[in-house]
């Protein structure tokens, strides 16, 4: 089993300190839902994942990265 | 704490509540109170239906945002998942029921015990739904 860890809190700040309501509204979720993304309890569907790195134009690899456990 | 999430309390409290005092006031009334009680059953349904009603409606008036909200896929995994643990609690227990009613016990205890079954499975999947929500997925 693998982890997934993401960059979207670091990116929300760097994008006019997006709050996590914006980026909810934006790809339509919840903010439960992203603060349990930012948060890596939960791992987006890859439509939701594609949708959050359009919001902060980088690709995907550069928003979420997959860490293989030893 | 979502407006999902929320909902699933209300849902939980709420039958724990009155079909807790609905199996209580059974037990209570013992074999000798003439079997089944379709009216009060009734009672516990509207009161069960008035109550939820009232409380989302009280939710929603303080939440307007997230009630308007559509689930989204996340609440649409935990309800799944809650209802995969409910749907094992119901099998098993109706299973159970038919053996036991192989005994030919009074109907009555064969009629409340499936409503029992029932309302335990509808309270496991809102408790499923409500340690999902707060261990994040």
């Amino acid at each position: 089993m693998g982890r997934i860890r993401n960059e979207i809190r670091r990116l929300r700040f760097e994008h006019g300190e997006m709050t996590q309501q914006e980026l909810a509204e934006k790809i339509k979720v919840t903010r439960q839902t992203v603060n349990a993304i930012e948060q890596g309890k939960y791992s987006p569907s890859l439509e939701a994942a594609f949708r959050i790195s359009a919001v902060f134009g980088r690709p995907l690899e550069s928003v979420f990265h997959y860490f293989q456990d030893e | 704490m979502s407006f999902r999430e929320k909902s699933a309390w209300i849902s939980m409290l709420s039958m724990s509540g009155i079909y807790g005092f609905y199996f209580w006031s059974v037990v209570h009334a013992g074999p000798k109170a003439g079997g089944f009680h379709f009216g009060s059953l009734l009672e516990t349904i509207i009161a069960l239906v008035v109550l939820q009603i009232v409380l989302t409606i009280a939710v929603a008036i303080f939440t307007p945002r997230e009630a308007k909200a559509p689930r989204d896929e996340r609440d649409k995994l935990i309800e799944l998942r809650a209802m995969r643990v409910a749907y094992a609690g119901l099998a098993t227990s109706v299973a159970l029921a038919c053996f036991f009613g192989a005994f030919d016990p009074p109907i009555v205890f064969n009629t409340n015990s499936l409503l029992f079954i029932l309302v335990t499975a509808e309270i496991m999947r809102s408790a499923c739904q409500i340690i999902q929500y707060r261990r994040g997925a």
